[in-house]
Order: structure tokens, then C-alpha cells, then sequence
């Protein structure tokens, strides 16, 4: 990029940041935010006191006391609230400004690719992000003054998520902010892609539409990284799905653009899309962030699945909504499905419909393993009769490796601290801020500008 | 510069909504030191024109030429700055702060944007919000960023509106000014005011360019032996 384009780029970012901070939805978005995470954490710290009142006189209840699940993902739970609901309006507002007011018919006229109008305003919104994260960062580190363990890669994996997730959602709005005429049809766009994808998860979750759609569920991708499970499939679509939205606003934001070459534009981006998801789900790399290592087998295990040379076999006889599928998809197939290199999983429907319909037939809850011609089966979804029982199948013997049992970090903590900091502190500093933005001559030095000796 | 010294030229230029011609094969030419007047009825195409010029619409154009080198619109602001009508930048800011924004931007000199201020009363509304601002301050503001502007040829849209007549003899006095350092394309719905300012008139109506050259030559298209800019153009339109 040329000097004198980053220099325009600079200025240009520098202006949407001034309009930014000066918008009070900026700073009633935060706190909102502030109040909304001061609650959860409130009350995800009473929970976690309480079961580790239990846990201190047990200490083998210990170990279901991990603080990234039991603590930070309820507490970034606001932050889903606040990134889904409210933050839309705040970018629709920076963007949609240009375009309400006409000045975006002088903007386009700079020496810039007018897509650098939008990478400014997304310059400025990472700024606004910046501030977002106050409230979390306050949450991290009050836990770790009250003497909460913190598990940095798992809580790197949930914030990794909200920040792609947040990146999504500021290129959804970006897009519709630059489609729509007007605030409200921009505010509409945004939230039916955004609130689309629960619609979708109910539809996926109900069993009507197919389970792969779920894959392209902001929320559901959302999902995945509270899981702890970093997932190369799951960021790579983070990343698509913002860059093609990002892209979209760039190819509709040239208001001289024919409306063909505009969709023609869509089209290739959307190949692009395409063919970037296709290759990564089929090359796809895990890593298990978590603590208690809760998405994974024992090493041993895990090497002894990785060298299966054959093809693995298993039908299930189980309806769809069994929660005994749900504990088994869990806690052992999804595990199997990172790790076998060559895997065919079977769902056989049962006759049998619903609760009360299942006892009937003797098949139901029936697991079947074949491997090279031997066959054996189980009613169990427990990886600890399964995983025996698939190595018995591939002739494997083999010794656990040693590792250390998590015992978790149970932990009582007093929630007065937080309350202070979340419903006193932070929203009067957002508030503080919001009038000092709001009044900008306190920064203003006009004397240079009106030097008109010469002209 | 080319034999025929024209700055600008343009030939071709069509624009369609569906079925509707809004721009019809316009064509013309902005030669140095002049004031070229856009004239014509409401709808007539000369806003159209404008953003077409500038590629701010899509259009379809046989040829954009500066100093006889061809240019397509997306190049058009190495060479146009087009000021459009009704324009509200940055409402929540404080004028100094629009003024200073579009100055670093469009590189121009703390001294130019200073006699700019003084020349077009601002003073007085620097500390103000825009959209504070009346619509004649708005209109002064406006004047000001195109005027610091860089590009050789600038397109102003309606600049004499919301402004008395005192105001608008002040304006014409300041473009005059201009004039040393580049030509304007003005598009002008007030044909009084147009006669006072313009050195030659493109008369469109209906997409199309009905007279092109000064007021004397629009007479004599025209088939009038005297006459201001008004009868001209009801003979005409």
C-alpha cells in the first residue's frame, strides 16, 4: 500500500474512532455489558462457592470444579447477550452515518480503494472491542486476586470464540449497514443472520433439517470453542464467514458499481468461501485446551485408535433424541471421530418411537463394532467398556499411560468485591468517559486552525 | 495541453433506470479559467450527470478526457471533486473538527483552510455541532471542504442555495477567485444567478442536451435577438 494511502487510512480511522466514542449507544452498550457480566460472574462465583464448600469436605467431588466451565463461560454468556443484541446497533451506526448523511458521495471521491472506507471503520470498531473486553478482564483478574486457578489455554479457547465471534457480527452489520438505506433495514438485516443461526439450531436440534447445517450456526461454532476444543474447522469458518461478509460490504459500498458486476462480485467471493470451507473440513486439526482434558482419550488409547489400519464400523440403535446418543456422541464418537482414521458411523433408527416405545424393541440402546470381519457388541456408551472392547476388536494390547487425575480448584470466594467493581465501578467509568467524549472541546485547540495570513 | 485547449471533455454519457433514459449521449467540454453552467428544468439530469461524471452512479460513457488523455469514472477523482447538494458530514462533530478532518485529508495548507474560514464567516460556528448549524452555515461549511479540495476541476452542486443575495454576490466573488486555480462545473437551478456567475451553459432537458455554449450563442440557438438566461431557456425547454 502506497504512503500516502495509509496516511488517508489513518485520518480516516482516526474520524470513525472520534464518532465512535462520541455515540452513547457505544457507552450504554457497555454498561449493559458491565452489568450483565457483574451478574453472571456474581452468580457463577456463589455457585462455584457453594459446591466447593461440598468439594473442600469430599475432595473427590473435586474434580467437576474446573473454573474456565463452571465460572467464565457462564460469566461470557452476558457477553453473547450484549454481542448478538446490542453491539449491531453501535456498528450500524458508525457505518450506516456515511451513507445517511451524503458523506459517503465525498468519501468515495478520496484516492483510496473504497474499501478502505470499511477497514477504517473496522480499525476503529477493534478499539471499541478493546473497551468490550474491560469487563472480562476485570472478571479474570479479581478471580485470580481472590486466588481462583485460571487455565490460560482453555480461557484462551472461550475468549479466542467471542472475539471471532464479535469480528462476525461487526462484518454482518458492516454488510447490512452498507445494503440498507436506512438504519432500521440495516438493523433487520443483521439480526435475521444473527438470530437466524438460533432458528437454525432449533430446526437442526429438532431433527427436520440436517445436522451438518448446524456447522455454519454462528452460535453453534459459538459453542465449540466453550467446549474447550480448539478446532482449525471452527476458526478457518469464523474467519469465512466475516470475510465474506466483509467482503460483500466492500463490493456493494462503491455506489458506481453496476449491479451486475456487484453480484458477480458476490458470486466469486462466495466460490472463494466455498472452496476455503470445503478444504478445511476436509483437512481438519483439533487441539484439547482444556484443563481436565475432558475431550480426550488416554495418550495411550489415543495412539493405539490414530493407528487403526482398517475400517471401524459402528451402528447405533438409537433414536436421534436419546440422551444415552447424547452421552455417547459426547463422550466417546465424537472422540472417535478426531482420532480413527478411517471411521463409519451408522445411526439405525428403531422402530421404536419415543420413551415410552423404546423397551420394546430388544435392539434399542444396541452399540455394534465391526473391524476386519470380527464383530462384537454393547449396550454401554461408557468409554471405559467401549474403548477396551474396540482394541480387543483390532488384536491392540496395551498399558495405560500414567496421568495425573484433575482434582479441580475448589475454591470459597466472597462476591462483594465483583458487585462493587461490576454494578459501582465500571459503569460509572463508562459513564465518565461517555461525557468526556461527549464533550470534545475539552480536547480542542483551534488556534492552529485559524492562521489565514496566506491562502 | 491539447490544440482544441480543452481541460476536460466527455462524450457518451448514458445513464438508465429500467426503462426510464435519465442521461442520453451527453457530451461536452470545460475549457481553462472558465464557469461552466449546468441548466436546465427539475429532473432534467444534471445532479445525474454529476455523480456520473465522478463515478459515484453507474453510467455507461464513450469517452472521459483530461487534457486529451481518456480516464475511465472510477479515475475521476484524480481529476473531479464533485460537492453534492444536501450533504450533512459528520453531524455529531464539531465544525473545527470537520474542517480540520477534510483539510489533512484532502492535503491542503492550515493557511488555505484559515482564509477559507475568514472569507466564508465560520468563525463564528467553529466550536458549534454541524448539525447545529443553519441551513446557510451547513452551506458555507460544505463550500468550504470542496474549496479545499485538490482536484483540477470541481463540480459544485446548487452552491447558492440557502444563501440571501448579499451571501451569494459574496460566493460568486469567492469562486471567481477560485478561478486562478481551476474551472468549475456549477449546476445551477436558479437561471438568474447562473447569468451573473457562468461563462457558458450546458442546457439539459430530459436527459439531454438541448444548447450548449454562452449566453450569446443560446440566443442565437435559440432565435432570439435579445434576452436574458430565463427567455433563453423557456425558448428552449
Amino acid at each position: 500500500m502506497p504512503w500516502s494511502d495509509l496516511r488517508l487510512l489513518k485520518l480516516l480511522f482516526l474520524q470513525d474512532l472520534r464518532s465512535l466514542l462520541g455515540y452513547p449507544s457505544l457507552w450504554i452498550t457497555l454498561v449493559m455489558l458491565s452489568l450483565l457480566v457483574g451478574y453472571s460472574f456474581v452468580q457463577a462465583q456463589d455457585l462455584f462457592s457453594q459446591a466447593s464448600r461440598t468439594a473442600l469436605a469430599y475432595p473427590e467431588l473435586g474434580s467437576g470444579l474446573n473454573p474456565v466451565e463452571a465460572v467464565f463461560v457462564p460469566t461470557m454468556g452476558a457477553y453473547y447477550l450484549v454481542e448478538t443484541l446490542l453491539l449491531p446497533f453501535v456498528v450500524i451506526r458508525l457505518a450506516g452515518q456515511d451513507r445517511q448523511t451524503g458523506s459517503l458521495k465525498l468519501l468515495l471521491q478520496l484516492p483510496l480503494p473504497p474499501v478502505m472506507l470499511n477497514v477504517a471503520k473496522l480499525a476503529a470498531l477493534s478499539v471499541a472491542g478493546m473497551l468490550l473486553a474491560l469487563p472480562a478482564l476485570a472478571a479474570i483478574l479479581i478471580w485470580h486476586y481472590l486466588g481462583g486457578s485460571v487455565y490460560g489455554p482453555e480461557l484462551a479457547t472461550l475468549l479466542l470464540g467471542h472475539v471471532l465471534y464479535t469480528l462476525a457480527i461487526f462484518c454482518i452489520a458492516l454488510f447490512a449497514a452498507t445494503v440498507s438505506a436506512t438504519p432500521a433495514s440495516a438493523a433487520i438485516i443483521c439480526l435475521a443472520v444473527t438470530l437466524g443461526s438460533w432458528v437454525l439450531d432449533f430446526a437442526v436440534s429438532s431433527g427436520d433439517w440436517p445436522a451438518w447445517l448446524s456447522r455454519s450456526s454462528l452460535t453453534s461454532l459459538l459453542r465449540q470453542f466453550e467446549t474447550g476444543l480448539l478446532s482449525s474447522v471452527d476458526v478457518i469458518l469464523f474467519l469465512s464467514i466475516s470475510a465474506l461478509f466483509f467482503y460483500a460490504g466492500a463490493i456493494f459500498l462503491p455506489t458506481g458499481r453496476r449491479l451486475f458486476d456487484r453480484l458477480r462480485g458476490i458470486l466469486g467471493g462466495m466460490l472463494v468461501f466455498g472452496v476455503i470451507v470445503w478444504v478445511a473440513v476436509q483437512y481438519p486439526a483439533y487441539r484439547d485446551t482444556t484443563e481436565n482434558r475432558r475431550h480426550s482419550f488416554n495418550p495411550a488409547d489415543e495412539r493405539a485408535l490414530k493407528a487403526l489400519p482398517a475400517l471401524l464400523d459402528i451402528s447405533v440403535h438409537m433414536n436421534r433424541d436419546d440422551s444415552r446418543l447424547y452421552d455417547f456422541e459426547r463422550s466417546v464418537l465424537s472422540k472417535l471421530r478426531r482420532l480413527v482414521p478411517q471411521l463409519r458411523i451408522r445411526y439405525v433408527e428403531s422402530t421404536s418411537q419415543g420413551l415410552f416405545g423404546a423397551p420394546e424393541n430388544d435392539q434399542y440402546g444396541l452399540i455394534e463394532y465391526d473391524y476386519e470381519g470380527r464383530h462384537d457388541q454393547s449396550y454401554s456408551t461408557s468409554p471405559r467398556e467401549v474403548l477396551p472392547l474396540i482394541h480387543a476388536l483390532a488384536g491392540q494390547k496395551l498399558l495405560p499411560d500414567p496421568v495425573p487425575a484433575y482434582t479441580g480448584h475448589p475454591l470459597v470466594v466472597d462476591s462483594a468485591v465483583s458487585a462493587w467493581v461490576f454494578y459501582v465501578l465500571l459503569p460509572f467509568l463508562f459513564l465518565y468517559s461517555a461525557w468526556l467524549f461527549r464533550h470534545p472541546k475539552l480536547f480542542l485547540d483551534v488556534s492552529g486552525d485559524l492562521n489565514h495570513e496566506d491562502r | 495541453m491539447p490544440e482544441t485547449g480543452e481541460l476536460f471533455s466527455c462524450q457518451g454519457v448514458s445513464r438508465q433506470f429500467g426503462s426510464a433514459r435519465v442521461l442520453s449521449d451527453v457530451g461536452f467540454s470545460v475549457f481553462p479559467g472558465e464557469i461552466l453552467g449546468v441548466i436546465g428544468p427539475n429532473g432534467a439530469g444534471k445532479t445525474t450527470l454529476m455523480e456520473c461524471l465522478t463515478g459515484l452512479a453507474p453510467c455507461e460513457v464513450r469517452s472521459l478526457c483530461w487534457q486529451g488523455r481518456g480516464f475511465s469514472p472510477q479515475e475521476a477523482s484524480r481529476y473531479l471533486y464533485y460537492l453534492p447538494d444536501g450533504v450533512l458530514p459528520y453531524p455529531d462533530h464539531l465544525v473545527i473538527v470537520v474542517l480540520r478532518f477534510f483539510r489533512q485529508l484532502y492535503g491542503a495548507s492550515v493557511e488555505r483552510q484559515g482564509y477559507l474560514i475568514k472569507r466564508l464567516g465560520l468563525e463564528a460556528v467553529l466550536d458549534k455541532r454541524v448539525r447545529a448549524l443553519s441551513k446557510g452555515y451547513r452551506r458555507r461549511l460544505l463550500l468550504a471542504i470542496g474549496l479545499l479540495s485538490s482536484q483540477p476541476l470541481l463540480l459544485l452542486d446548487e452552491p447558492f442555495d440557502g444563501f440571501d443575495l448579499r451571501q451569494t454576490l459574496d460566493i460568486m466573488s469567492l469562486l471567481r477567485e477560485m478561478l486562478t486555480h481551476r474551472p468549475l462545473l456549477l449546476c445551477i437551478h436558479q437561471l438568474s444567478e447562473a447569468q451573473k456567475i457562468c461563462d457558458r451553459f450546458l442546457l439539459l432537458n430530459e436527459g439531454r442536451v438541448v444548447a450548449l455554449g454562452s449566453l450569446d450563442e443560446l440566443r442565437a440557438q435559440a432565435g432570439l435577438r435579445e434576452g436574458g438566461l430565463e427567455e433563453v431557456f423557456l425558448a428552449l425547454v
